[in-house]
């Protein structure tokens, strides 16, 4: 075993980095002037918090952020299940092309996936609105969801489907009575996955909504780009804790058993 | 429009979407984009045969020669306006946009000049010339430095005129060869101040925003406003040091106005119409005036409004702001956009490449 | 739905990629956008003859090697101390992974508010007496090498591989290390020869996924990245923007140089997918 003081070192360590970002952010949101060199802010004000609950734009843009995600995370898990476990079942070069297909979207340069996007949905006449940005989401969305389910079913044995069905279960049965319970902690995963996906990202609702739509992490960039530090803090916080919160909740971290991407 | 200033989103948000609720029944919904990004957008809601996502947008110089060029642009209309008589038709910073006519395709919103900040406190008697400038520079290394973005291209265009003898030089639209001649000692003078700028010259900030942030935090002596006013709600806002002055350059500063203009795809031309007559009121325009709402430069003519309100118009003047009278004797006009266009472009290829 | 469709629609899941793809090569070749002026190739040939490109890509792919690297090792070494059970190893464990969901503007942000050359470092360094604590502070913010941007996305993606070797060696690592164990091998040669060889082939698709993220920020390069070279990401947006709107086609070109990255590591993460599939199955 590692030496203890090293152990405790490192876990210090580990402490301060998740914490620290936090602590900083959380004094950035209630700062009044804070210019070098001081150390701590001159005053504080909750402005940018009141801002906040008073049905401003934080606010707005926090329910806009928490329905795209939503609705990107619902669509992409149900399109994404059953194509990891239909390639999951594939060999061979279909399995191939698809896993390939399924990860393109994840690893092309937004820029370069949100310029594409922006010109389909716009002719769709989506452009603009939230359920325009919840398709463009569900597109990288989809890739990590489906590469995640292939390795779920990769790892699943086919011949428990298999089973159940010649002992005599419907379709139906088999998804309710055997599936169901083995992938109800994969589904909640891929969920969260999928919701993380949409939660941060900027380049896609940028080009996409066009400016109308507006999530919290566009405000926050927004805001850095302005200068406006104060606001920029808020809009982290809250996009950092309640995802974080949940995170915990879902207790994923102590538990975690997710296969590989 | 430009979504980046709590106090401008104030004013928009706050104070003229409730008016235009009340006496237009019209609905105000202000989005985020800013100059290219909105005639990007405009190219592909083109390209893609969309339904206009925007009504009214807030343009001004190579943006609004883009979408001319481009012919995104809904018009003429701005010279229907019935506000219109109010206006400064005499400011050729007002009726022309980068020497171009407006030709009713965009209305006037504001007028504002550069200016350089400082901070009274670090620097009670700034230099006041550019060769002043270049002075203070030598003697106090990695201090100075501009950004990157549309301010620094003004700043490089202030150089560029008082280098070469003047706005003169380079009026009466694009001119190669006196681009080239006249850029070469812009680009010759910031050679020969690389050492002493920031980071020697090896990194400078992508935006205004960021030059800002330096500035404040004291890591340079210098930024810089494409409004001579900025200092003032910035200084509010706690983002600027309390001492900080707006400074203009004796060799002149660009002088220019930001307009409004409808696309030619608007859903609601009509609507954008009365929207940009209620923003050239002089109501609307005076409140935009106010130090303590945004410090927007006020586009109309104050002899050519009614006694009430041109009494009100003189008594709005910012503690800490510049008067009007040194405004406009060092004010000078833009040039040609192929002009900005070409500094920006060479900039990055002589002097941010040839940095490191 | 049947095996034969599924390639079909997984394709079709990758289409929007496709459809940017088709619509950058024709705007980078002069056949659609504005200007078009019909088929040519003087524009892709101009702009991958400019050597602020290549330098731009270059450092954009030894940046985000970097930062990959750094959090993969960070990964690794907090995945291997903190295996146990006891409540020190939870919190480890819970600790590390707590950070997942900042995203990487947040990441750079919060970088620059500490490490900055006014940051919260240089402030207490300041306020310990050193007058000069600018000077001290080393330049991370701008850096031409990056370290900044190194340092700050490795810490935003340590969450992420932290979570996925944690994963790895609780469903795969105890069974085998105990059958080497019972076969005699000491505890080096147990890591050395099971441990080690199931993480980094179990953390290998991650490694390529979170390569590529890195490589295409463009949110944490605006905060970040020197200005020369110019992060690949940034030059992309830098002539999306251009005032000039004929040098907006050299966006198009260099979305395409981005693709063609994306392709290799796709090809990279299959080839790992597939290896770690076979050792899994």
């Amino acid at each position: 075993m590692t030496p203890p003081v090293w152990r405790g070192v490192l876990l210090v360590l580990l402490a301060s980095a998740a914490a620290g970002p936090l602590a900083l952010l959380v004094v950035t949101s209630v700062a009044g002037r804070w210019l070098y060199p001081s150390l701590l802010p001159e005053h504080l004000t909750l402005e940018s918090w009141a801002l906040l609950l008073g049905r401003g734009r934080l606010a707005s843009a926090a329910a806009t952020s928490l329905a795209a995600a939503a609705g990107t995370s619902a669509l992409a898990v149900m399109l994404g299940l059953p194509l990891g476990r239909a390639l999951a079942r594939l060999g061979g070069w279909r399995r191939w092309i698809g896993a390939a297909a399924a990860f393109l979207p994840v690893a092309a340069p937004p820029i370069a996936l949100a310029t594409g996007l922006q010109l389909s949905l716009l002719s769709l006449g989506l452009g603009g609105t939230v359920p325009g940005v919840i398709l463009a989401h569900a597109v990288p969305a989809l890739g990590y969801v489906t590469l995640f389910f292939l390795g779920v079913f990769h790892v699943l044995d086919p011949r428990i489907e298999d089973e159940a069905r010649s002992l005599g279960a419907s379709r139906i049965q088999t998804w309710v009575r055997v599936l169901g319970p083995l992938l109800r902690r994969p589904i909640a995963e891929a969920l969260a996955l999928g919701f993380l996906v949409s939660w941060a990202q900027v380049p896609l609702t940028l080009l996409v909504g066009g400016g109308i739509v507006r999530t919290l992490p566009v405000e926050v960039l927004g805001f850095v780009r302005a200068g406006q530090d104060r606001y920029a803090a808020t809009g982290a916080l809250l996009l950092v804790i309640p995802a974080t919160l949940a995170i915990g909740l879902a207790g994923s971290a102590r538990r975690a058993e997710a296969p590989p991407l | 429009m430009w979504r980046g200033d709590p106090s401008i989103n104030a004013y928009v948000d706050g104070w003229i979407a409730p008016r235009l609720l009340a006496r237009h029944g019209i609905t105000l919904r202000a989005v985020e984009g800013q100059g290219p990004e909105i005639v990007n957008q405009l190219l592909v809601e083109r390209d893609a045969r969309a339904r206009g996502s925007a009504d009214l947008i807030w343009i001004n110089g190579e943006t609004f020669h883009n979408l001319r060029e481009a012919q995104l642009l809904y018009g003429p209309w701005a010279q229907r306006l019935p506000n219109v008589v109010y206006v400064d038709s005499t400011a050729p910073t007002i009726q022309r946009d980068f020497e171009q006519p407006t030709a009713g395709y965009e209305s006037p919103w504001g007028a504002v000049q550069f200016a350089l900040i400082y901070d009274s406190l670090r620097i009670p008697r700034p230099p006041g010339t550019v060769a002043e400038l270049a002075r203070w520079i030598r003697a106090h290394p990695g201090r100075f430095t501009h950004d990157q973005g549309f301010t620094g291209v003004a700043f490089l265009k202030i150089l560029l005129y008082a280098l070469n003898g003047g706005v003169e030089t380079f009026q009466g639209g694009f001119d190669e060869s006196r681009y080239r001649r006249g850029s070469e000692r812009v680009w010759a003078w910031l050679d020969s101040l690389r050492p002493a700028l920031w980071r020697g010259g090896s990194a400078y900030p992508p935006g205004v925003a960021e030059l800002h942030r330096l500035f404040a935090n004291r890591e340079v002596d210098f930024s810089m406003s494409m409004n001579q006013n900025e200092v003032v709600t910035k200084v509010r806002q706690g983002i600027l040091p309390p001492a900080s002055r707006a400074l203009l350059l004796r060799d002149g500063t660009i002088a220019n106005s930001h307009y409004l203009g409808i696309p030619a795809n608007a859903p609601n031309p009509a609507g954008a119409m009365v929207v940009a007559n209620f923003l050239l009121s002089p109501e609307a325009q005076l409140e935009k005036l106010k130090p303590e709402v945004w410090a927007d430069g006020s586009v109309l003519a104050v002899e050519r409004l009614p006694p009430e309100w041109a009494t009100r118009f003189h008594g709005a003047t910012a503690a800490g702001a510049l008067s009007s009278d040194s405004l406009a004797k060092y004010a000078r006009p833009e040039v040609a956009p192929e002009y900005h266009e070409r500094l920006a472009a060479d900039w990055r290829t002589r002097i941010r490449a040839g940095g490191s | 739905m049947s095996p034969r469709r599924i390639p079909i629609a997984a394709l079709l899941a990758a289409l929007p990629t496709l459809v940017g793809v088709g619509y950058a090569a024709g705007a980078a070749t002069g056949l659609i956008g504005f200007g078009a002026a019909g088929f040519s190739l003087r524009r892709v040939a101009s702009v991958l003859g400019e050597l602020t490109v290549w330098r731009g890509v270059a450092w954009t792919l030894t940046t985000a090697a970097a930062a990959t690297l750094l959090a993969t090792a960070g990964a690794v070494l907090v995945a291997t101390v903190f295996r146990g059970t006891a409540r020190g190893d939870r919190a480890a464990r819970a600790l590390a992974v707590l950070p997942l969901v900042v995203p990487h503007l947040v990441a750079a942000a919060v970088f620059v508010f500490l490490f900055g050359q006014s940051g919260f470092l240089a402030r207490a360094i300041h306020a310990a007496g050193v007058a000069d604590a600018q000077g001290v502070v080393p330049t991370l913010v701008y850096d031409p090498l990056g370290i900044g941007f190194i340092l700050a996305l490795a810490w935003k993606e340590l969450p992420f591989l932290s979570l996925l070797a944690f994963s790895v060696l609780s469903t795969r690592g105890p069974e085998l290390e105990e059958t080497a164990r019972s076969l005699g091998a000491d505890r080096r040669d147990v890591f050395r020869r099971v441990t080690w060889p199931i993480l980094w082939r179990g953390l290998l698709p991650g490694v390529v996924a979170v390569f590529a993220f890195v490589a295409g920020s463009y949110e944490a390069a605006i905060l970040l990245a020197p200005s020369e070279p110019v992060a690949l990401p940034l030059l992309t947006w830098e002539r999306y923007t251009d005032p000039d709107l004929a040098r907006r086609a050299d966006a198009f070109v260099l979305v395409l140089v981005g693709i063609g990255l994306a392709a290799i590591a796709v090809a990279v993460h299959e080839w790992a997918r597939a290896r770690w599939e076979r050792f899994e199955g």
